[in-house]
């Protein structure tokens, strides 16, 4: 049967017929194996059908041998479209502009909002973004991805502990969250002061409260260092002790150290390649020539189009190839217990409070195992131990 | 001699059960409902109204009568009418 879709792109034409026996002609259009369809006899001497626009070009000679008019009502299919299309131009080109801008605003930034921020903290924001290029009229593609944004503005407005970045169609959202500066010390309750820690005392300084123990006092977790109680017996008077007790505590910490590790580090050199993705299929069309590194890391950044509110299937990818180049790293048993040591050290001065003081440390045991060397070694730690227990006072 | 040709036609179509409208030349008809006819192996069409068609065939000739006919498709042996049909006659001259 014959193909809608093929006839319509080729164009067909709605025929009259005016004769006393169009029949003939008919029969004579299917001998030559002309396409016709639809045929409708529309009065005596009348019959209306369609045929290929290609068809009705051929069929002139007919009409002489079958004494028949012909009539051509009305053109269908892309041909007779296009001619429409084109008779208005104006209003095809109209619409497709409006598209077009519609996609192109779309993609534009067109608001930033702040929210959560004093006015001073707002325009320092403000600035920043503006510097950034996140200002109305400016292309999405353009700008860096979202977590960028938020890493940057946050590390450069200074009033701001922290900025949330949300971007929410043309719109830049801004989550601010101001820093605070803590109150005034606020007047503590009645407390003792007790141990935090099992430690040897190394000094003590009462400023409130009465004392309970003295230097190279050994004290556990839980005694009372400071007691919140002043006065002479029978004369007492509860308050709240301050004091700044120092002890010596104990730290038992391990490490190990492989004595060969591999390391891969970038060497700067890199190699771009562009892609536009249809609907995920990545389209390769810049930087299409393959890198010659030896070793590779691929980072990719991707960029949405948008359409009003909704993603379009269609996304910019950049890879980027940056050479990397790994060697190895050696020690020998010597080297690998001192950078054993600088580690242990490092991570316990992570661990420790800031005023804390490392007197001493001291190698328990090392050992070489599976090319590894371990080490337990034991810290000698200068610190403050106090912690606070509220009395509770009767009445 | 055409007719012992005819003759030994009817007799192997009927004896060897091969199909009679390739060995004759007969039209093949497919009607669905009242709907619509479908013709095989016509020869022209002789009369083509609202209200019936009159198709040669390779002996005698087909009436269909009926109403609101349209001829979907025209092929040079096939043809697939469309309307109303009453009635589908053989004239045999």
């Amino acid at each position: 049967m014959r193909n809608n879709w093929v006839q319509a792109f080729k164009g067909y034409v709605r025929v009259r017929v005016d004769g006393a026996y169009p029949e003939r002609f008919l029969n004579r259009c299917i001998e030559q194996r002309f396409s016709i369809w639809k045929i409708k006899r529309v009065g005596d001497e009348r019959i209306v059908f369609y045929m290929d626009i290609e068809d009705a070009k051929k069929i002139r000679p007919l009409l002489r041998t079958t004494d028949c008019k012909v009539t051509f009502a009305e053109r269908k299919g892309t041909p007779a479209m296009m001619r429409k299309i084109s008779l208005r131009a104006g209003f095809v080109v109209g619409l497709a502009a409006c598209l077009a801008i519609v996609l192109v605003l779309s993609n534009m930034v067109w608001k930033v909002e702040v929210e959560g921020a004093s006015p001073h903290v707002e325009h320092e924001l403000r600035q920043v973004v503006t510097e950034m290029g996140i200002k109305p009229w400016t292309f999405q593609f353009s700008l860096p991805s979202v977590e960028q944004i938020q890493r940057d503005v946050t590390e450069q407005v200074s009033g701001a502990t922290w900025v949330g970045v949300r971007q929410k169609g043309t719109t830049y959202q801004f989550e601010v969250v101001e820093q605070k500066l803590p109150d005034e010390a606020t007047r503590v309750s009645p407390r003792n002061l007790v141990a935090k820690k099992k430690a040897i005392i190394h000094d003590i300084f009462v400023e409130h409260g009465q004392a309970e123990v003295k230097p190279n006092d050994f004290v556990e977790k839980g005694d009372m260092l400071v007691k919140g109680e002043i006065g002479k017996e029978g004369k007492t008077e509860i308050v709240a002790a301050i004091a700044d007790v120092r002890g010596e505590i104990w730290y038992k910490s391990e490490a190990s150290i492989p004595l060969e590790h591999l390391f891969t580090t970038l060497t700067g050199e890199s190699k771009n390649r562009h892609y536009v993705s249809f609907f995920d299929l990545n389209v390769p069309f810049w930087g299409l020539r393959s890198h010659d590194f030896e070793q590779v890391q691929e980072f990719n950044e991707q960029k949405e189009f948008h359409f009003l509110k909704w993603e379009l299937p269609i996304k910019y990818i950049r890879k980027e190839f940056r050479e990397t180049s790994s060697y190895n790293r050696t020690y020998t048993e010597e080297e690998a217990i001192e950078e054993a040591k600088r580690m242990a050290r490092v991570e316990l001065v992570h661990r420790l409070p800031e005023d804390a003081e490392i007197l001493g440390e001291k190698v328990l045991h090392e050992a070489l195992e599976n090319g590894k060397v371990k080490l337990k070694i034991h810290y000698q730690v200068l610190e403050d131990i106090t912690s606070a227990q509220p009395i509770i006072q009767g009445d | 001699m055409k007719k012992i040709k005819q003759q030994m036609r009817v007799w192997m179509t009927k004896n060897m059960q091969l199909p009679a409208d390739v060995m004759m030349d007969l039209p093949r008809i497919t009607m669905i409902g009242q709907l619509h006819i479908y013709i095989e192996n016509h020869r022209g069409v002789l009369r083509f109204s609202n209200q019936e068609l009159r198709l040669l065939l390779k002996q005698g000739q087909l009436l269909i009568k009926g109403d609101q006919f349209v001829i979907k498709t025209i092929l040079p042996e096939e043809l697939l009418l469309e309307g109303r049909i009453d009635q589908v006659i053989y004239l045999n001259e």
